[in-house]
């Protein structure tokens, strides 16, 4: 008989702490690196100088004003409220083909711009463009 | 030898009961490692308007303006002044290979007015440039 049987082995044990700081670490790390919420882009193509001189014809073009933060929008020189869904749609319906430019006086705040973006796009509008609000009046 | 079995037993429970514990660690970690952005973070924190607009940009953009609610403009993530954006945006369009996808992102905070905009893209526009895009963040319920 060997002596040595008699002894039971002894399992090695490797402690799992050091592994549980690494793989905290890690995820730590993993955590506060990642982002969800992806941006959302919205074009704003600018104007090349040479197509001012071919503008949209007059009645192609609503052209929707801000001006100021108050969710009140100008057509024509008459307001109404961004709430106001009805008028919207009854607004895109009228002017089915026709692109809508909104326009922005200074004050206006860029969330108050995209709402207004917003429930054009909501209401149906196919065309909707956000890029005259950006457009100094003095470009060449 | 009573003793030594005894702390022998004791060790033995006490990884056991740490298994599940590193099975979930190790879960959210892939979890993380996957399904999350390793993504730079901006220089001035900076919470763009929210909007239903659902796009989402197929290339990252070539160079990011991000404004701020204090009215400071960073370009590429280093303090600029308005005057220092076109020479900067020429010489990345002078360096990129691909010139038709070259496109500039303007991460705008949501109080920031169109006034402290329109020179921005008075600037961008005079560097020739014409592609370019407002980021935004997807409203979750709308309003």
């Amino acid at each position: 008989m060997p002596l040595n049987l008699s002894q039971p082995k002894r399992k090695t044990a490797i402690s799992l702490t050091p592994l549980i700081d690494v793989v905290f670490i890690l995820l730590l790390f993993f955590m506060l690196t990642s982002s969800f919420v992806p941006w959302r882009t919205v074009d704003a193509p600018l104007a090349v100088p040479s197509d001012k001189t071919a503008p949209l014809k007059e009645n192609d073009l609503v052209v929707l004003t801000l001006k100021q933060n108050d969710q009140m929008v100008w057509v024509d020189g008459v307001s109404y409220s961004l709430s106001d869904t009805s008028w919207f749609k009854k607004l895109v319906i009228d002017h089915e083909n026709s692109a809508f430019s909104v326009n922005a006086e200074n004050g206006v705040n860029l969330q108050t711009l995209m709402n207004l973006a917003d429930r054009l796009k909501e209401s149906g509008a196919k065309t909707v463009s956000i890029a005259n609000a950006f457009s100094s009046k003095d470009d060449k | 030898m009573k003793i030594a079995d005894k702390f022998a037993v004791k060790n033995k429970t006490d990884d056991d009961a740490m298994v599940p514990l590193i099975n979930v660690v190790f879960l959210m970690l892939v979890f993380f490692m996957v399904a999350g952005q390793i993504r730079k973070a901006d220089p001035i924190p900076v919470i763009p308007p929210s909007s239903i607009n659902d796009h989402k940009a197929v290339t990252d953009p070539n160079v990011l303006i991000v404004v701020g609610g204090n009215k400071q403009i960073y370009l590429n993530d280093k303090l600029v002044t308005l005057e220092a954006i076109k020479p900067a945006l020429e010489s990345q369009f002078k360096q990129t290979q691909d010139k038709e996808k070259f496109w500039v992102q303007i991460k705008a905070d949501g109080l920031v007015p169109v006034e402290i905009l329109r020179p921005i893209f008075s600037e961008i526009r005079a560097s020739g440039l014409t592609k370019v895009s407002l980021a935004t963040q997807l409203q979750r319920e709308p309003k």
